[in-house]
This record gives C-alpha cells, sequence and structure tokens, in this order.
C-alpha cells in the first residue's frame, strides 16, 4: 500500500476577528477598546487519501473546505493538528511541495489580464522549472483536452468566463502536479462548460494519476468525479466513505416514480406519497422491499401505468440529510 | 533564475505596453514636487543675492534635478500594491508558486523605469537650461554614483516591502504609507538639501534611512560630496539595507501565519 498523498490529522483552524455592535456609540468605542471573537472554522478532522483517488469535498457554505484546502494547498497556517501533501507539511511552502501541487478556485483567476495566455504559460515554465520536451508535451495534451487552440494567443481579459476558467485549468496543471486541490472549478459555467469540465477533470486523473480533492456545490460533479466523499458541516468531519454508501446510510428509501395514464385514487398503501402532480406520483419505499413494491405497483396498476421508473433519492437531498443530522455518521471508511 | 526574469520580463513589457500613457502620466507627476522647490530656493537665492547657505541657483538646479533622477530610479509603490493585493486575493495565486512574490515586484518596477527613462532625461534636460544649471560632479563622483543608486533603490525597494508586510496584520496600510511619505517628504532631502536644515533635523535626518535612499545619491550626483563622505555614505546605504532585508524576512515569515487568505 503506498503512503497517503493527502494526510491529515486533528487539523483545526480558528480565525480571530473583530466584533462590533452596529450604531455611532459602538463604533467610537470601538476605536478605544476592541473587541474580538474566535470563529472556529475547522474543527480537528482527519483523513486520508491514497494516491490517484478523486475525492469530493462536501459541505455548505461556511463549512470549512475552503480554509481545509487552503491549509492543505501552503496558503493558510493552521491553529492545530498535522497535515503532510507529497510528504512535505503544505505550510512550510518549501519549493519542491509547491512545485508538487496547485490550487485551482473557480472564482479566482492566476493569470496575467493584459496578456495572452500562451505568455503567461511560459511564464509559469520558467517559475515551476518545466523541461522544455515535458513543458511541450503537456500543453499539447491540455490543449487537446481543453480545446484551448482558439484561446492561447488572445488577452485573457478578453475570454469569457468558460473560456478562462479553460485556461486557467491548463495554467493550474502546465507542471503536472501530483495533487490537485479544485475549489468549486465549475462556479458560474454553464451546463455544457461544467459537463466539459468534468470529463476533463475525469480524464486528466486517469492519463496523469494525479490525486484530486474536489469541492462543488454542484452534485453533478461529485457524482460524475469522486467515489469517495469527505463531508464536513461546521468544521467537523460528518462522513468519510463511498458515494453509494452514504445514499444507502442517509436515504435508507428508494424513490419509485409513475407516470399514470390517468389518476387511480390513493397509492400511500405502496409507499410513502411525497408527491403527485398531473398523474405524476413519487413514492419512497424502503430499500430492501423497492423491488416487491415495484412489482406490485406494476400488477395492480395494469394498463393505468404509463411508465415506472426506481432511483436512489438525488444525492443533493441525501446531503442534507447529513448537514441536518450534524454529527459523525461513521468511522472514516475510506 | 535568470531564465524565469527574462520571461517575466518579457511578460510585463507586453502588459506595460498597453498602458504607455499612464506611464509616462506617473514620471511626469513625480517631475512636480521637485520642480517647485526649485523653484521657490530659486526666488529665495536670488532675493538673497544669489544664493542661500552656499548654493546657489545652478546649485540648487543640479540639486534638483539629481533629487528627481533619483527619485524617479528608487521609485517603489510595492507597498501601496501589496495592500492591494492582499484585498483582492490576488496575493494567494502569487504564493502558491515557487516563487516569492517580491520577484514580480522588482520585474514590473524595472520595467517602469526603464520605459521612462527616456522621456523623464528629456524633461531634466529642459530643466536644466531653463535654470542654467552648474555641474560640479567628477567622474569619481559618477562612478560612486552607481553603486549609491543601487543600493538607494533597492533600500526604498525594500522598505516598501517592509511597510507591505504590515497588511498582514492590519489589513489597510494607507496611512502608513502616508506616515512613511510624509517623514520621507521631511527627512530625505525634498524640502531642501540637508546641510540646510536646521542641525537638529540635520543629525534625525541620518540616523533614520530615507535620505540614504534620495538626498545622499542625490548630492553624490550633483557632486556635492567629498571622496571620503561618499565611501561613508554607501557604508551607511549597505548597513540600512541589510537591516532592512532582515526586518523583512522576520515580517514577511510572522506574517504570512496572520495571513487568512481573504477573497481567495
Amino acid at each position: 500500500m503506498d503512503a497517503p498523498v493527502v494526510d491529515v490529522r486533528a487539523l483545526r483552524k480558528v480565525y480571530r476577528v473583530t466584533e462590533r455592535e452596529t450604531g455611532l456609540a459602538a463604533t467610537l468605542r470601538s476605536f478605544v477598546r476592541r473587541r474580538y471573537r474566535e470563529v472556529l472554522a475547522v474543527d480537528g478532522i482527519t483523513f486520508h487519501i491514497d494516491p490517484g483517488e478523486v475525492v469530493g469535498f462536501l459541505g455548505p457554505n461556511g463549512a470549512g473546505k475552503t480554509t481545509t484546502l487552503k491549509m492543505l494547498s501552503g496558503l493558510l497556517y493552521p491553529t492545530g493538528g498535522e497535515a503532510t501533501v507529497l510528504g512535505h507539511v503544505p505550510w512550510r511552502r518549501e519549493g519542491s511541495f509547491l512545485r508538487g501541487m496547485t490550487l485551482l478556485m473557480g472564482n479566482r483567476s492566476q493569470l496575467v489580464w493584459d496578456i495572452p495566455a500562451a505568455d503567461s504559460f511560459l511564464v509559469l515554465k520558467e517559475i515551476y522549472a518545466v523541461p522544455e520536451a515535458q513543458y511541450k508535451r503537456t500543453l499539447d495534451e491540455l490543449t487537446e483536452l481543453l480545446e484551448l487552440q482558439p484561446l492561447l494567443h488572445k488577452p485573457v481579459r478578453g475570454l469569457s468566463l468558460g473560456e478562462r476558467m479553460k485556461v486557467e485549468f491548463a495554467a493550474g496543471l502546465l507542471h503536472s502536479p501530483g495533487v490537485a486541490f479544485l475549489d468549486e472549478p465549475t462556479l458560474g459555467l454553464d451546463i455544457s462548460m461544467q459537463g466539459r469540465i468534468r470529463r476533463f477533470v475525469a480524464e486528466y486523473n486517469q492519463r496523469s494519476g494525479a490525486t484530486i480533492l474536489l469541492t462543488s456545490h454542484y452534485m453533478d460533479d461529485v457524482v460524475a468525479l469522486c467515489r469517495r466523499v469527505i463531508v464536513i458541516h461546521r468544521g467537523v468531519l460528518l462522513y468519510d466513505g463511498g458515494l453509494a454508501d452514504l445514499a444507502a446510510r442517509m436515504a435508507p428509501y428508494k424513490r419509485i416514480t409513475v407516470t399514470l395514464r390517468a389518476s387511480v385514487g390513493d397509492l400511500s398503501s405502496f409507499g410513502e406519497v411525497i408527491s403527485n402532480n398531473e398523474n405524476v406520483v413519487t413514492i419512497h419505499v424502503p430499500r430492501t422491499q423497492a423491488a416487491d413494491r415495484t412489482a406490485r405497483l406494476v400488477r395492480e396498476l395494469g394498463d393505468q401505468l404509463a411508465d415506472i421508473s426506481v432511483e436512489d433519492p438525488p444525492i443533493e437531498e441525501v446531503i442534507d440529510k447529513v448537514f441536518a443530522s450534524e454529527r459523525p455518521l461513521a468511522e472514516a471508511t475510506a | 533564475m535568470i531564465r524565469v526574469y527574462r520571461q517575466l520580463l518579457v511578460a510585463q513589457i507586453q502588459a506595460a505596453a498597453q498602458y504607455r500613457i499612464q506611464a509616462v502620466l506617473w514620471m511626469l507627476f513625480s517631475i512636480i514636487r521637485p520642480v517647485i522647490f526649485l523653484a521657490a530656493w530659486t526666488a529665495v537665492a536670488n532675493a538673497q543675492g544669489g544664493s542661500v547657505g552656499g548654493y546657489t541657483t545652478s546649485d540648487f538646479a543640479a540639486y534638483y534635478i539629481a533629487l528627481t533622477i533619483v527619485g524617479h530610479l528608487n521609485t517603489a509603490w510595492n507597498s501601496f500594491e501589496f495592500e492591494f493585493e492582499v484585498r483582492q486575493g490576488r496575493l494567494s495565486p502569487k504564493l502558491l508558486r515557487p516563487l516569492h512574490p517580491l520577484h514580480y515586484s522588482v520585474v514590473e518596477n524595472l520595467i517602469w523605469k526603464v520605459t521612462t527613462f527616456l522621456p523623464l532625461m528629456l524633461v531634466c534636460l529642459v530643466i536644466a537650461l531653463t535654470f542654467q544649471v552648474k555641474w560640479n560632479a567628477e567622474w569619481w563622483h559618477l562612478a560612486l554614483f552607481v553603486p549609491s543608486m543601487i543600493l538607494a533603490a533597492a533600500l526604498n525597494f525594500m522598505i516598501g516591502w517592509v511597510t507591505a508586510t504590515a497588511t498582514f496584520w492590519l489589513q489597510r496600510i494607507n496611512t502608513v504609507n502616508t506616515l512613511l511619505q510624509r517623514t520621507s517628504f521631511i527627512f530625505a532631502g525634498q524640502i531642501a538639501p540637508l546641510s540646510l536644515m536646521p542641525t537638529a533635523l540635520q543629525v534625525i535626518s541620518y540616523s533614520l534611512p530615507f535620505a540614504y535612499a534620495l538626498a545622499i545619491p542625490a548630492e553624490i550626483l550633483r557632486g556635492g560630496v567629498t571622496l571620503e563622505r561618499g565611501l561613508l555614505y554607501l557604508v551607511g546605504q549597505a548597513v540600512w539595507l541589510a537591516l532592512a532585508v532582515v526586518a523583512f524576512r522576520f515580517a514577511w515569515r510572522a506574517g504570512l501565519r496572520e495571513y487568512s487568505a481573504v477573497g481567495a
């Protein structure tokens, strides 16, 4: 078994923020005496990621995802705990660590706006000391995967959001990092571009074997890319394990959607009716009885049945349930 | 590192080429203050029979032209830029790379100085002809000026970076920058050549780093110092630069621990 690429133990981060009441008197008082408040952003999380894994890092806004990624990429010093990435302590910011990883943030640009991306790439090539042959090979590969050719020689400020995200990806991966932290990489992109970025990340992971830790509010990103997810909420790790297991544990039911030719009355004898809109009825049934109930529905509804499907509940619903539980589901299983 | 600098230079020249007018305007703006003081001191000297404290109108012209050239070559705006970068979240991408953010500033700084130096010299030529400048510099003054100017530029640059690190704690450092600018205005020889200032102010001026970054190389360039004093000034500049570098390294390390990577 290879050593984990990302190894996090009891990692903790507390921000100290100034606190001020509203109003003139409070504002004037704050000039003389400031009040501080401690905000616990990450509360002793522990996990590890093996080489080549693609892991989804999930949590609502303010859960501590980005703070964790910033600590793992060396931008932030933790308040407590330990972490190694590629065998390095990230916040020591050693050159060999920085050359081995990348942090891509969907809402931030790392390219010079006034010059074409191709020129920024040349700067990055020298900064990361990428050998000429490797640079050419990587750039060709990224150009092909991301369809960059028409974008390389336009000033970055002239690119659309989706185009810019593609060149940002290329810029972040030119040095072939062994670890990529992707923070909301599809934020603000249209459906088609989200899909292309997803396909790219999957293919990049397969081709390069890079380890990827990904945060996203789009569950489609997670479903398409990650077999394993880590869920945190209010800085606490709630779940670490398979995405499929998460659904089974948090939502021990299946969703049967029945489309009827005409209204047939109450279907609650088959399970919990969640919705009934224009002859499309959604029913939740226990997982273990999903097959039996489906067969009963087909048998008893007969010609009235136009269509029927059996699915896991949407992952958004599952994740909501995890956040609502606010307690760790199980020991790390990954 | 040479290859990194070469590529950064190419990229920065491309970026700077799009803002040529702005660059020249900034350069012209930096000339206004010394020209105002030159005009004022010329008026005072003329009113007092042609000189003040041994400075003739031609000497004042030489001093303020030298001050303008040094002021241009030692310009450093990195503390203003740094605060902006931190607040806008632009520092983080730089911190993620295996190159200290200071190097980007070095290149930007060099590009601006090189691209605006020729128009600056043309303006200085016009001022020299207008005020009938008298240059007293010997060849060794020029030989001393080169290392003195390099040390002055490096010192001002590092003072800027030490100031910039205050952003890690204070978030906004406009007032710190303004305070330093005002202090430099008084003690760096901008109001008057240091030798014309009251003794107490001279003592303070030579005890602070600001004159070593401005007035001293200007005096060397105009030929206003002896060889011994010039060499002594170089030592003073080197000591201040070493102190600034040590202070920066210390403040940078401590500051990164405070960095909250806001906006990024």
